[in-house]
Parts: C-alpha cells; sequence; structure tokens
C-alpha cells in the first residue's frame, strides 16, 4: 500500500516540478499554478488518505500558498519559487520519512514550515481582497428527466430534485409521462426547475454527475430577474403542472420580455440576446448532444501497468510469428478459402502489432521535463547563465529507450554546461551575449528518431583533442585522421578533455559510456563542432527496439535478417572476382565498394565459382558491400535477445523467430564491419611481425 | 575436500534428481533446476562462438542458447541420435536466472534420495573441477556425478571452461 | 433516524479513515474487506441503507461485487457508491453499467464523501 502512495506521490512531484519550471519561465501562466495548485491538492488529498499527517499538513500550506496566488491575493515571485523548488525536494525526501525519524529531515521540515508560515502571513497583511467573487443571482432554469430505467441504480431523482432547489429560491414544476403499459418500477416523472441562485452552471451541473447518462440535462440561464414573484409566470407554469407537456419557452421569454419591456431595464442590446436564447432554448436536444461529446472528449487517456504492457507486446510477437507460421502453410496448401483467412489475418496482425507497439511508445517529453531542472541546478552552481530550450517534446520513443537514454543525455548536457558553454565574461569578450543557449530537440526521420544537443559554447577544439589522444598514446602522432575522425576520439574509453576535474562532469568516465549505452539501443552518437561556434551531438535510435523490417538471407544454410533500413542496393556478383580480390574492393555502378564474404567471416567454407549476391548497405558515410548465398525476401522480424551466453556475439543483434519455427539471427551490419576492419588490422599486425 | 552442499541440504529431506548419460558416463542434476525435456530441434549455430555454444533454438517463441555438454566436459562430439535430448535447466547467475539448453546423450530415469546419502566428490583423481561436482551418488549400485549445474552452465565461465580443459588434460596426465 | 452504510475496502487502512469519517457525521457503519465479504454482511445485516465499495480488492472486485448485487431482486435499488481513481475512465463506465449510484474519486475527504451520500440517501 505504501509504495502505491510512493509511486503516485513520485509522479506528482515529477509534475508538480515540470509546472513549477515552466511557472518559472512564465510567471503569470495561469494554467501552471492551476495545475501546480491541482497537484499538491491531490498529493494532499493521497497523503491524508494513507495516514501520513505531516506530509499532509505541510503540503496543506503550500497548497494555502498557490490557492492565494490562484486567487490573486498573492503574488508570485523568485523568492516563493525558490522556497517551492525547496520544499519539492523535501517532499522527495519526506515521502520515505513521513514521520521525520531522520534528524536532518526533522529541521529541514520545520524550516521550511517557517518560511512557508512567513509567505502566508505576508500575504494575509497585503490583501484585504474579498473571498471569491461569487455570481450575480439570476434565474436558471434546469430540466431534469431521467430515463425510465433511473431507480435501477439505486437512484432517487427526487433528493436531487430537492438538492437543487436548496440552492435559492425556487420553483419546481414536475411532469408526468403516464402511458397505458407504465411499469410500476419505472420513472414517469420529469422536473423544470426554476430558480434564483447564485450558484455557477457547472455547481448546478454538479448536483447530476451521477446521473448524466440516466437522464437528459439541460440548464439555461435566463435573462429575467425577479421571475418566482412574477404572476403570469407562475400561472403559465402551473398549467403545465404533472401534465405531459413542459413549459413553453418560447412562449414564456416572449411574455417576460414583454414585462421587462415596459420597465426601463431592457435596451436593444438585450433583445438580441433574448432572441438568440430563444432559438437555443428551442433546440434543447441538440444543444445537449454537442457538449456532452465536448465533455467526454476530455479523458481518453487510462493507465496500464507496464507488466501488462510487456506481456501484451509477448503475445503479439508470437502471434506475429504464428501468422507467419499460416501463411507458410496456406502456401504449401493452396486452397482458396485457407488463403483467404490467411489473407485476412495477416491484415489484422500487422494491424494489431502496429496498434501494439504504438502503445509503448511515450512522448519523449517525460524525460526532458526532468532535465530542465537539473540544467537550471547545474547552470547556477556553475555560475553561468543559460538558455534552456527543448523543442519536439512530443516525438515518441519506446519506453525502454527512453528509460535507457535518461543518463546518457544527462552526461551530455552536463558536459556542455560545464566544457561547452563559457561563462558569461568570457562570452562577451569574444562578442557573444553573455548567457549562453543550450537547446535538447528530438525529431523523426524515417524510422529513426533523431536527439540533438546543441550548444553555443566554444567548441571542440581539433588540435587539442589530437595532441590529447597523442599524449594518451591513443593515436600515433603520424596517423592521418581527418577532423571527423579526431572529433570521434572524445568517445575513446579513458580519453576526458576536462583541463580539470569538476563535480558536474566528473571523471573521464563519460562519452565511452554515452556511445556504449546509445550502441545497446542500435543507434549511434555523432559529434559536429567548431571553435567558438560550438558543438552538436546527434543521437539516431530506431523508433522500437523490438521490431524490425528486415530482409531476410541465408548463408551456408543459416537465416539471417539485415535491418532494411540500412540497406541501399542489391547486386549479383561472381565468386571469381572476389576469389583473388586482394583490395577487398568491387567496382559498383562505377564506384569502388569495399566489401565483406560473409562466409569468409564467419568461417563457413567460400565458393570459387558461381554468382553471390552482395547486399549495399550503408557504414557512416560510406556503403559496404556484404555477401549472401540467397535473399529470401522481406521480413518483419520480431527481435528477441540472445541471452548473455552470446554476449561476445554483438555483430548478432537478436534473433528472429521464422514461420517454420527456426531461428535467423538479425545481424547489426556496422557491428559486422567494426568485426571485419578490426580483424583485417589485426592480421596486418601479424604480416607486419613476420 | 568437503561437498559442497549447504546446512539446508544437508537435513534429512529427500530430494529428485534426474539422470543422464554423456559417453559412457553417468551424471545427475536436480529435478527442480530442470524446467523441462525437449527433443532436438533445429539448432542455429551463432557464428563465431567457441565449441561448446552449440547455438539457439525456439523455445515457444523465445531463443534458448544450447550448450553442447559434452564439448563442455571435453569429450569428443557425435551425431544425435533418437535418445539425444535437451535439458532445459534454470540456472542462478549472480542473483539473476536465466534458461539455458544442455545437450544429453540420453536420459536416464529420476529418482530420489536423502540428500545425506550424497558422498562427497573424491578429490584425487578426478576428471573434472571439483567446483562443478556438488557430490557423488551411488544410485542402485551406479555411481554418478551431481553437477553444480550453476556453475558449469554459466556463461561467465567460458575461459574457466577452456582452461579446465587443460586441468583435465593435466589431470589425466597426472 | 441514523442510516447503515456498509463500507467495503480491501486496505484497513482506508476503511478506517471512512468509517470514522462516517460515524462522526452520524452514520452507522458495516465494514467488508472484500466484495464476497461485502455480500455476506450485506445478506446477514438488517436495514443496510447504502453501500460504499472500493474497485480493486482480491477475492471479488468491486464490479462483480455490484453485479452480484443487482442480480438479487432484494437490493435492486440498494444505492451504491464506488471508490475509483481519477485514472480510471474506464472503470468508472464499467461500474455505471454494472449498476453503481454513483461513484467518488480518490483521494477525497470527508467533506466531499459526505456531501455524495446525501445526494443518495437522506
Amino acid at each position: 500500500m505504501k509504495l502505491t502512495y510512493i509511486e503516485e506521490a513520485n509522479e506528482l512531484l515529477a509534475n508538480l516540478e515540470i509546472s513549477l519550471l515552466a511557472l518559472e519561465n512564465n510567471s503569470s501562466d495561469k494554467t501552471c499554478i492551476e495545475e501546480i495548485f491541482r497537484v499538491m491538492h491531490t498529493l494532499k488529498g493521497n497523503s491524508s488518505m494513507f495516514g501520513l499527517p505531516v506530509i499532509t499538513d505541510f503540503v496543506h500550506d503550500l497548497e494555502t500558498i498557490y490557492d492565494k496566488v490562484r486567487s490573486g491575493e498573492m503574488e508570485l515571485n523568485k523568492e516563493l519559487i525558490d522556497c517551492s523548488f525547496l520544499c519539492l525536494d523535501h517532499i522527495k525526501v519526506i515521502i520515505y520519512d513521513a514521520d521525520l525519524e531522520n534528524v536532518v529531515n526533522k529541521e529541514n521540515h520545520f524550516e521550511l514550515l517557517k518560511k512557508i508560515g512567513g509567505f502566508i502571513e505576508e500575504a494575509g497583511s497585503i490583501s484585504v481582497n474579498e473571498k471569491k467573487e461569487s455570481q450575480a443571482v439570476r434565474t436558471v432554469y434546469v430540466l431534469f428527466e431521467p430515463s425510465a430505467k433511473i431507480f435501477d441504480n439505486g437512484t432517487n431523482p427526487l433528493f436531487l430534485v430537492s438538492e437543487l432547489a436548496s440552492m435559492g429560491n425556487s420553483k419546481v414544476v414536475p411532469h408526468f409521462k403516464l402511458s397505458e403499459n407504465q411499469a410500476h418500477d419505472e420513472c414517469f416523472t420529469y422536473w423544470e426547475i426554476f430558480i434564483e441562485t447564485d450558484r455557477s452552471e457547472n455547481e448546478i451541473r454538479d448536483v447530476f454527475v451521477f446521473v448524466e447518462d440516466n437522464a437528459e440535462i439541460f440548464i439555461k440561464e435566463l435573462p429575467f430577474k425577479n421571475v418566482l414573484k412574477n404572476k403570469h409566470f407562475n400561472d403559465l407554469v402551473s398549467k403545465n403542472m404533472y401534465g405531459d407537456v413542459g413549459t413553453n419557452m418560447e412562449e414564456l421569454v416572449h411574455l417576460l420580455s414583454d414585462q421587462q419591456n415596459n420597465e426601463p431595464v431592457a435596451d436593444a442590446k438585450k433583445e438580441v440576446v433574448i432572441e438568440t436564447d430563444v432559438s437555443e432554448a428551442g433546440a434543447i436536444h441538440s444543444n445537449k448532444k454537442v457538449s456532452k461529446e465536448v465533455k467526454e472528449k476530455g479523458a481518453t487517456s487510462i493507465r496500464v501497468s507496464s507488466d501488462k504492457l510487456d506481456e501484451l507486446m509477448n503475445l503479439v510477437s508470437e502471434l506475429v510469428t504464428t501468422q507467419a507460421g499460416l501463411t507458410l502453410f496456406t502456401a504449401k496448401n493452396k486452397t482458396p478459402e485457407l488463403e483467404t483467412i490467411s489473407e485476412n489475418v495477416e491484415k489484422l496482425t500487422r494491424r494489431l502489432r502496429d496498434t501494439a507497439f504504438g502503445m509503448t511508445l511515450v512522448p519523449i517529453n517525460n524525460m526532458f521535463g526532468r532535465f530542465q531542472r537539473m540544467v537550471r541546478d547545474i547552470s547556477s552552481s556553475l555560475g553561468k547563465e543559460v538558455e534552456f530550450v527543448t523543442e519536439g517534446g512530443e516525438t515518441e520513443l519506446d519506453k525502454t529507450i527512453i528509460e535507457t537514454l535518461t543518463d546518457p543525455l544527462m552526461h551530455i548536457l552536463r558536459n556542455s554546461l560545464d566544457h561547452g558553454i563559457e561563462k558569461a565574461a568570457d562570452r562577451v569578450t569574444k562578442g557573444k551575449s553573455p548567457g549562453g543557449k543550450l537547446i535538447l530537440k528530438s525529431f523523426y526521420s524515417g524510422v529513426f528518431v533523431y536527439i540533438q544537443i546543441i550548444d553555443d559554447g566554444k567548441g571542440i577544439n581539433v588540435e587539442t583533442i589530437r595532441d590529447k589522444a597523442i599524449s594518451k598514446g591513443i593515436i600515433k602522432s603520424t596517423d592521418n585522421l581527418s577532423d571527423k575522425e579526431i572529433l570521434d576520439l572524445i568517445f575513446y574509453a579513458g580519453f576526458s578533455t576536462a583541463e580539470k576535474i569538476t563535480d558536474v562532469s566528473g571523471r573521464g568516465v563519460g562519452m565511452d559510456v554515452v556511445k556504449r549505452n546509445i550502441a545497446d539501443l542500435r543507434g549511434n552518437i555523432l559529434v559536429e563542432s567548431e571553435v567558438n561556434v560550438g558543438t552538436t551531438l546527434t543521437i539516431k535510435l530506431p523508433l522500437t527496439l523490438s521490431i524490425i523490417d528486415g530482409l531476410l538471407v541465408t548463408v551456408d544454410k543459416v537465416n539471417y535478417i539485415i535491418p532494411l533500413s540500412v540497406i541501399t542496393k542489391c547486386y549479383s556478383v561472381k565468386n571469381e572476382d572476389m576469389a583473388n580480390n586482394f583490395n577487398r574492393l568491387l567496382t559498383l555502378d562505377g564506384e569502388q565498394v569495399p566489401y565483406i564474404n560473409l562466409r569468409e567471416e564467419f568461417g563457413y567454407t567460400v565458393q570459387g565459382s558461381g554468382e553471390t549476391l552482395l547486399i549495399a548497405v550503408n557504414n557512416g558515410d560510406r556503403v559496404v558491400g556484404i555477401t549472401v548465398d540467397m535473399i529470401i525476401g522481406e521480413y518483419q522480424a520480431v527481435i528477441k535477445p540472445l541471452g548473455r551466453h552470446h554476449k561476445k556475439q554483438d555483430f548478432v543483434s537478436g534473433a528472429s523467430i521464422l514461420g517454420d519455427g527456426t531461428i535467423a539471427l538479425v545481424l547489426d551490419t556496422n557491428k559486422v564491419i567494426d568485426l571485419y576492419t578490426n580483424n583485417i588490422k589485426r592480421e596486418e599486425k601479424t604480416w607486419q611481425l613476420n | 575436500m568437503a561437498v559442497k552442499l549447504t546446512k539446508e541440504e544437508k537435513t534429512g529431506v529427500t530430494t529428485s534428481f534426474l539422470s543422464f548419460k554423456l559417453a559412457e558416463e553417468h551424471f545427475a542434476i536436480e529435478v527442480k533446476k530442470i524446467m523441462e525435456i525437449l527433443e532436438v530441434p533445429r539448432i542455429t549455430k551463432v557464428p563465431q562462438t567457441p565449441d561448446f555454444l552449440k547455438g539457439v533454438v525456439n523455445l515457444r517463441g523465445g531463443v534458448l542458447p544450447v550448450i553442447d555438454t559434452r564439448t563442455k566436459f571435453g569429450m569428443p562430439q557425435v551425431d544425435f541420435t533418437v535418445n539425444t535430448c535437451i535439458l532445459v535447466l534454470s540456472i542462478d547467475i549472480n542473483d539473476e536466472t536465466i534458461t539455458v539448453g544442455a545437450l544429453v546423450d540420453s536420459v536416464s530415469e529420476v529418482f530420489e534420495m536423502e540428500e545425506k546419502h550424497i558422498q562427497p566428490s573424491p578429490t584425487i583423481g578426478a576428471r573434472y573441477r571439483s567446483e562443478f561436482i556438488k557430490g557423488m551418488i551411488n544410485e542402485k549400485d551406479q555411481f554418478m556425478m551431481l553437477l553444480d549445474i550453476d556453475k558449469v552452465f554459466s556463461a561467465a565461465d567460458i575461459e574457466t571452461i577452456l582452461e579446465t580443459h587443460n586441468e583435465i588434460e593435466e589431470a589425466v596426465a597426472e | 433516524m441514523n442510516r447503515t452504510i456498509l463500507v467495503i475496502d480491501d486496505s484497513e487502512s482506508i476503511r478506517e479513515v471512512i468509517t470514522v469519517g462516517l460515524q462522526s457525521s452520524g452514520y452507522n457503519v458495516i465494514k467488508g474487506i472484500n466484495g464476497a465479504d461485502g455480500l455476506e454482511q450485506l445478506r446477514q445485516s438488517q436495514g443496510i441503507d447504502l453501500v460504499i465499495t472500493d474497485l480493486n480488492m482480491p477475492v471479488m472486485d468491486g464490479i462483480s461485487f455490484v453485479k452480484e448485487v443487482r442480480k438479487d431482486a432484494n437490493y435492486r435499488f440498494l444505492p451504491i457508491i464506488v471508490l475509483t481513481t481519477e485514472s480510471q475512465e474506464t472503470k468508472k463506465q464499467e461500474a455505471r453499467e454494472a449498476g453503481a449510484t454513483a461513484w467518488i474519486i480518490k483521494p477525497f475527504s470527508k467533506e466531499k464523501l459526505v456531501n455524495v451520500i446525501k445526494k443518495i440517501v437522506r
């Protein structure tokens, strides 16, 4: 039970943090204040339900402040926001220590309470404003027509009518709709209620909140005063009392407006209003329908536990596999009926799969929100002015990817703040604005999601990196590397460019771990930088981890899947052209393309004659050919992990189960190429030794 | 050297064991570690893996790595027979439970035995490294080795197993 | 006359919080720990005027409980309030269809609870 509370509290606190940060940027944002108030209110309620008075009271005091801010009684200032952040952090701690057993927490708690109390007092002395401005008294017409079956769920409509009537002076007009075969346990009454009240329409509607589906409810303000005492009004409505027919609104409005026209209250403007009101009142039904639709659109999301989601994914994966089996069987046993069924199953499966996988996608915003706070704290601790901008937060990614991505991104952001963006003074001497800018943005491109971290800081000096890499023995001074290759060295294990170790970006562990984490997600990271202009890191990730569109191929009777996303073209080449090819280059479409013979690479017997298929794949900026025996066709592969026994074979990113139940291995072509390149280097070394 | 059993295991409770054969030798595994026994399906070999990693198979929609137990124990590989099967084992490595398949020549029988009847494994003249053997069992006059499968089939031990091969040779040479 | 309310929730603390709130407002309270127990209580005790039940409970959940109650002709018109969380919009719908009279979104204050009860029983 406590767990549920903590889980929910953490979620609420995360929302609170996002809203507070938003509020800090735009202190006049009413929706933020409302949201903050709402979250605090829920948190308070939760805490009280779970019997945690310390937290309940604390949040209550905070809530009081924001209630005052909301009503305009209190002004929002930096001090208050800073205090709110402190309180937020404190609540994060005490949800685990609700009895303040920890002395530090206790001290902190009372200090903060004092602070909050100060705010409340201050507000109290300044503001002499009235409490909530209440709505003027006017006449409201309410039509309440329960369905015949309303008693069935235990509702007594009379209570609702009397609750409504208690809101002010009222005239209740009951109507009966008797029919010949009226069942004794059905409701045949409906009510018209005229009420003079200062309550809002929402408050009135709230009376009927539980019977919305079981009754027709129509609420309309009448632009007339003192209606209930009007004799003509009373005559008109009483005429129909207990009858089947309701009040003729047109007649009523005419009657009343005639009356009031004689008084000097009404003017031409009002006349127009009345006109429209009449027609609206006439269109009771259509009006109600619309408002209902709008209402129902509001809440369309539900929370599902991730376990259930995972289970759903597994089932869908199995279904995809089973469906592939059906397709295969159908191809072998052709019957028209079976073919139709199989096609339909295939279509449905694909749709189900797309929908199911769509569900595991969550907007990246959740993660971005967390960074707002971190950037704020770090930049202020470093004494740097930084404007942090996030874009494309609505971009959706697999939830597992988002979870794994948080740490690497955090590290990159820290680096940018610490080493990238200069101090204000340095920036000014360079002719830049004193405040730095850090952009975190995300966008789709094809089946990939890109995340970019862009700063306008000092950039990375290629020469510095080069010297450092040489001094660390990572490269030789004679190595001829392009600027891009040199920049890539920052991802090399143990490479750190920080002149001194700071708290913020820590020790040398860093970019290599970042790169590895991203590679684990089948993504990659690219760095571009220009001195004194800034640095851009681009992370490219697959949309989802568990399914890919691939090309099914065989090499020595083993099935492999190559992701379609990396394939540029397929060619047919002669084996003899490869047999004595020492520089490992083939001319394809007039271009020299390096290639890898998978048979050779994977230790199968190499064929000397005949033809082999060559698949051209993208590898960073270049194209590399990979040979296979046979191409079977396109295949939608549900990727399953190979498990730790095959951890070292990272060029196989997973396995997929084919329709016939056998396993195909999914190739990570970039890793295959790396492996090959490393082997070649090793061979060269051996050759040099010899 | 003492039997590698915890105190708990030494109490009088009976445990079920499954015995199986590799070449002419008999081994036993606690039944609670065995999830199921499979006929050998088509195995997909992952390239560039050590010989003892036979490949992967489809186990009800999941991927099961299969270990060639013969190779792991330094015995020559043989073709599969009708009796060859895969024991699906649940093994614990560093607080993590994983599932692996172990190829064996044939499964013999399931029997019950009190833990106290398990004898310590002989330290002298043993063919296998003692840490992989939990003890010796004498069931119906048949001696068999009780394996510590968490150690035998863990992936982390790839290197040590390779060393084991040398040790076996050394042991044999002694 | 004091109204009698049956409160069904598997969480003892929530049961207690509600009970204390109701008793201090002048209601009699009978408690049930899940849907099945609630049914038992309902049949054994005389004169229950209203039931307040949680939705997620072991043995018999709130929805099944409401359905069971409505099956019994004696309780066709018995008011039932279900306790739900904000995120359970579909649950609310389900409960309504099963025959619940009203619902209260957790967390709630004593005032809110009493206000809702007053809509249903007097």
